[in-house]
């Protein structure tokens, strides 16, 4: 047994965290405060492990911790991890350091940020080579080639000469991953490796992540906030809430029967499921004249003084129609020129085409609903603002009065008028920027993903309100999204787009059911497979 | 980044400019002497019980000297500022929200006017104008409205992007009414810190030029023109220009500390 | 490459707009202002004969647009005419005068590069500790100060300090050229001393940024040391972002020795513009103020191109 080299012996557990308990010292404006309170839990050697939990839970302190990369003012007072049988704990931060990479691999959320804007991505990479003590320049840039390939770039030469900017979101993931497994580590810490990444992407991502996991035998330590996420990917689940470990089980136990209630709750909460709400498709008349039609309509960002028109159009040849009273869905990834085509329907971007659009004000409702409202005003004064160009021909109480029933429509208590924005949650500021469209007595609303940054449980009642608003006002929506279940649940139509074009458009069953073009049919795979 | 010594530098800030402002409210009420009266027999004294600051080659008083000084370099600040944000208002906020032609001209004209050393051209101006208080002010006015300018521009530029901005313009409300109710309410944040850099950028400039002589004429006097005077005989008494020189400096300090505090308070960048 | 050159053609227009706007503010403000460069040159009892004569000699007489092109005509072949005050071509005056103001600014340049990189280093290691906050309120202190200040008290120290010492002292570069560095040390340093403060302030956050930044991060987990981190990352990028700084400071100290010539009696720009000022010498100032201008031009121009250069993200936009 002594004669054996450390790194030869076979564990059970890869990592081992025993009483682990991490605290921020108290500062004069917070108390301490303990992110993890006794946590004990072990990574099976070549498992993939998810490590769950909402903000604030510890997840992420989780893993810094066993990176040994935890903020300066965080204190570790008790417990052991420990690697392999080596207590990481006692190591010298020099020598901890040195562990990452070669041992350890970590990526991050981020891939937007998370690579040297100035490098080129193969030097980054060498980067990684050169400060492990590779010396040896042929080997360094076969290595990289090898890796490069493996995670998914076929010309890994040209990659090799790419800046970080001039790669797509996923495929700085990849060269992320790449990065984190360069110097083959046993064990693979992904901290929302996903999260800002569309599904499509995502599913891509996972799949390689799961390759890497048997190919090179590498442990994976997964962290999300999105338990439906993981569900085809991990083996074993740990839900965290609060620095305490709430359940632990094989990720199909989970999933199908929690048995802590907050595990449930995350469930539920993570993402809108509207099948529990009850809607109905919204009725329309498509032999009436449509209330927005746009033909051939193309739109592009001009860069320079003398950007030339064509240059770069991010959207060409967009053919659609809006009916008095439908909801209409408009579903793509991101990048694909959703929110350019409700720029251009809205007039806020010189377009090339025909777009006819309804009299008067159109309804617009974004996706952000800290900035939807100004926050130097009263709520009073968004109401009375939205009904200004119409203003003249309104007495006081006229004005009065269709505040008191805007606010009511939207179900808004009469004493938020008087608050400022900063003071509401998110539900009820979209609530306020609804009652500002719905004041102006609209025949179009553009719901610009208007779910997508709340909870679940405000979600459902703002996509209520909003078909409650179309069946009762008989208003039209158009409604971009990306949750495929909404469709389902409200919209008549719906609209597929990638990359600036409408690539499909009809009725949402059939769409749905049996999609004909292939972005709609990529992009319905990857939605299946991720939250059906 | 957050920074609890941010507060510090409030109050320090706060305390500095409190003196400065003080004497100057005292002074326009109370000096301990005329502040031009010469006394032949007490030339260029040490400081002492009856002179707390000294006295110059005149024999003036040179506390009263600095406390009437106050009032120049304090007025020259404010007003100085007062018509740069005027005119950093005016064509910063439309440049941003116009964009386009509207921007680059404006961007053009202002570009070109901050490519003459700030110093060069009010020293140019009041040449030009001849040197009188007021003219400094307004050739200060218009070497910093370009500074202002481009805080509002990039402010608005940024808060364009803001939805709200945006629905007001699905909406339909008109420019200018956007620009005054729904964008410069929601400058205030960048424009606080660079008002107070503004003030303290100004005293600088202000203090060069009246050392120069192109400032404020005598017999009035601001704390640069006392320096100049002084500069004779800063050997022999060094008091002239050690005491002027305190109250510049604590002036500036403090508009720099204050900046300080509320730039970080307020979470926003800035010089 | 169409994208690339044009890239390049809309730099060089602009540069080239804002020339021709700074020509002509500065040329539009000497001719509105009242005062006569004929009256200047012959005194206040010349007869209206006299004038008109000279006026028609140098050009007073042609319509402005006229005037003007021949002054930018002049200014691109130096040829600017006589100086009204001293009868002496006015790009002799400023060529005698720009060493002094070119080596104080360089020496300026060097002292502000020198001293504030390697404490903005330091200072951004522990941000908020002891040393990082000694160094941020002195940085305060210094920037307060103005340079003239400074330079008076710089030497009522110095006479205190070497009997040796005498304010004014100077010696051409011709004669003694290390004498000529010597004189110029001291008020290079009390020039250098504030745009020290606003070039550490500025290194220091941008280097705590890139510190706090995702890719700092990323090369932290996968093992690289600090040390490679600040070399390799860190500093390159904030270099990028440093650029534009430095040219502000270069042009401010230029501006800046222009006052600080006036405290040491140092024969350079500043002291010829003040001349100029006091005898209303409208040749020899809109040609001054015009070069000084035509200076920063080029430097924020030249920056520009540097900041784009070293950024791949506008390099190969």
């Amino acid at each position: 047994m002594e004669n054996i080299p450390s790194e030869h012996i076979r564990h059970i557990h890869i990592v081992k965290i025993k009483d682990l308990t991490l605290k921020f010292p108290a500062t004069d404006k917070e108390p301490e405060h303990i992110v993890l309170d006794k946590l004990t839990f072990g990574i099976r050697d070549g498992e993939i492990i998810g490590l769950i939990g909402n903000s604030g839970s510890g997840k992420s302190m989780t893993a810094y911790s066993i990176a040994g990369l935890l903020p300066g003012n965080a204190m570790i007072t008790e417990g052991t991890i420990k690697y392999q049988g080596k207590d990481l704990l006692s190591m010298n931060p020099k020598d901890r350091r040195s562990m990452l990479g070669k041992d350890i691999g970590m990526i991050f959320q981020e891939p937007a940020s998370a690579l040297d804007p100035l490098m080129k991505v193969g030097k980054s990479l060498d980067e990684i080579l050169l400060s492990h003590g590779i010396k040896d320049k042929a080997e360094r840039y076969n290595r990289i080639s090898d890796i490069l390939k493996t995670v998914g770039f076929d010309q890994p030469e040209k990659t090799y000469e790419r800046y970080p900017h001039q790669l797509s979101g996923g495929q700085r993931q990849r060269i992320l991953i790449a990065g984190a497994v360069l110097l083959s580590p046993k064990l693979l810490i992904c901290d929302e490796p996903t999260s800002s990444l569309d599904t499509v992407t995502t599913v891509a991502i996972l799949d390689l992540l799961r390759k890497l996991c048997t190919d090179m035998k590498i442990t994976i330590l997964f962290i999300s906030h999105d338990l439906s996420a993981v569900k085809n990917f991990c083996d074993r689940v740990i839900v965290m809430k609060n620095g305490k470990i709430v359940e632990s089980d094989t990720t199909e136990d989970i999933l199908m029967n929690p048995k802590n209630p907050y595990t449930a709750e995350l469930l539920t909460n993570a993402r809108l499921d509207p099948r529990t709400l009850d809607l109905t498709h919204a009725e329309y008349n498509p032999d009436e004249d449509p209330v927005l039609s746009c033909k051939d309509v193309s739109a592009a960002y001009t860069a320079s003084l003398w950007g030339r028109w064509d240059e770069n159009l991010v959207l060409s040849g967009v053919n659609m129609s809006v009916y008095p009273g439908e909801i209409k869905g408009l579903i793509g990834s991101s990048g694909c020129g959703k929110t350019t085509l409700v720029k251009t329907i809205l007039g806020l971007m010189k377009s090339g085409g025909e777009i006819s659009r309804p009299e008067g004000a159109i309804g617009a409702v974004f996706q952000d609903p800290v900035s939807c409202l100004n926050p130097a005003h009263s709520i009073l004064w968004h109401l009375k603002e939205a009904l200004r160009p119409m203003r003249r021909s309104m007495s006081k109480e006229d004005i009065m009065s269709a505040i008191d029933n805007a606010v009511d429509t939207v179900g808004l208590d009469r004493s938020y008028l008087s608050r400022r924005p900063d003071e509401l949650s998110g539900g009820q500021r979209q609530r306020v920027a609804i009652a500002m469209c719905v004041i102006t007595q609209p025949k179009l609303i553009i719901a610009d993903e208007p779910f997508s940054s709340l909870d679940a449980t405000s979600a459902a009642e703002i996509l209520k309100l909003l078909a409650k608003i179309n069946r009762e006002k008989k208003v039209a929506i158009l409604m971009i999204t990306h949750n495929i279940h909404i469709v389902r649940a409200v919209c008549s139509t719906v609209a597929v787009m990638d990359a600036g074009k409408i690539e499909e458009d009809g009725i949402t069953e059939a769409v749905l059911e049996s999609p004909k073009s292939e972005a709609a049919i990529r992009l319905l795979d990857a939605e299946k497979r991720l939250h059906s | 980044m957050k920074n609890p010594s941010s507060k510090i530098f409030f109050i320090a800030g706060c305390i500095l400019l409190g003196i400065v402002l003080l004497i100057f409210l005292i002074s326009l009420f109370w000096t301990p002497y005329d502040p031009s009266a010469t006394d032949p027999a007490s030339k260029l004294m040490a400081p002492s019980a009856a002179h707390l600051f000294g006295t110059d080659n005149f024999g003036r008083d040179t506390l009263s000297r600095v406390m009437d000084a106050s009032k120049y370099t304090v007025f020259i600040s404010f007003a100085g500022v007062a018509i740069a944000l005027a005119l950093g208002l005016v064509t910063g906020i439309p440049a941003g929200y116009y964009g386009g032609w509207t921007d680059r001209g404006i961007m053009l004209l202002s570009n070109s006017i901050m490519c003459f050393p700030g110093i060069l051209l009010a020293l140019v101006a009041v040449a030009v104008a001849g040197p009188s208080m007021y003219n400094v002010v307004w050739a200060l006015g218009l070497v910093f409205a370009p500074t202002f300018a481009r805080v509002c521009r990039i402010g608005t530029m940024e808060l364009k992007q803001r939805d709200y901005i945006i629905h007001a313009r699905v909406m339909g409300i008109r420019s200018p009414r956007i620009m005054a109710l729904h964008i410069l309410p929601n400058l205030t944040g960048s424009l606080l810190p660079a008002t107070v850099i503004g003030l303290a950028n100004m005293t600088l400039f202000e203090s060069g030029m009246s050392y120069l002589g192109l400032g404020v004429q005598p017999p009035d006097a601001s704390f640069g023109k006392l320096l100049a005077d002084a500069q004779s005989y800063m050997t022999r008494a060094p008091w002239l220009v050690i005491f002027p020189s305190l109250m510049l400096v604590i002036y500036i300090l403090g508009l720099y500390f204050v900046s300080e505090g509320i730039r970080v308070r307020s979470g926003k960048g800035g010089n | 490459m169409g994208r690339k050159t044009g890239f390049i053609i809309s730099k060089i227009l602009e540069l080239l707009a804002t020339l021709l706007v700074v020509s002509l503010l500065t040329f539009v403000a000497f001719s509105v202002i009242p005062g006569d460069t004929a009256q200047v040159i012959l005194g206040p009892d010349a007869s209206q004969a006299q004038l008109d004569a000279l006026r028609s000699e140098l050009g007073l007489d042609k319509p402005l647009i006229v005037q003007y092109l021949n002054w930018i005509a002049g200014l691109f072949t130096f040829n600017l005419g006589k100086s009204a005050a001293f009868g002496v071509p006015v790009s002799d005056l400023i060529a005698e005068r720009l060493p002094v103001t070119i080596g104080m600014s360089i020496i300026a340049l060097i002292f502000v590069i020198a001293v504030s990189y390697p404490l903005s280093v330091l200072s951004a290691r522990r941000p908020g500790k002891v040393l990082d906050q000694v160094f941020s309120v002195t940085g305060h202190i210094l920037f307060a100060i103005p340079p003239f200040v400074l330079s008076l008290i710089s030497i009522i120290a110095a006479s205190a300090l070497f009997s040796g010492f005498r304010a004014g002292q100077y010696f051409s570069p011709d004669e003694n050229f290390p004498g000529f560095i010597g004189c110029l040390i001291l008020p290079s340093f009390c020039i250098a001393l504030p745009k020290i403060a606003m070039t550490f302030k500025y290194m220091r956050s941008s280097i705590i940024e890139q510190n706090a930044s995702e890719y700092v991060k990323n090369a932290k987990g996968h093992g690289l040391t600090d040390m490679r981190i600040l070399m390799k990352h860190v500093l390159p990028n904030s270099n990028v972002s440093a650029i534009t700084v430095i040219s502000i400071v270069l042009s401010d100290i230029l501006a800046g020795s222009l006052i600080v010539e006036q405290v040491f009696n140092l024969p350079g720009m500043g002291r010829l513009l003040l001349s100029g000022i006091a005898r209303r010498d409208f040749p020899l100032l809109s040609g001054m103020v015009f070069y000084i201008a035509f200076i920063t031009v080029l430097l924020y121009f030249a920056a520009d191109v540097l900041g784009s250069i070293a950024d791949p993200r506008i390099r190969l936009k």
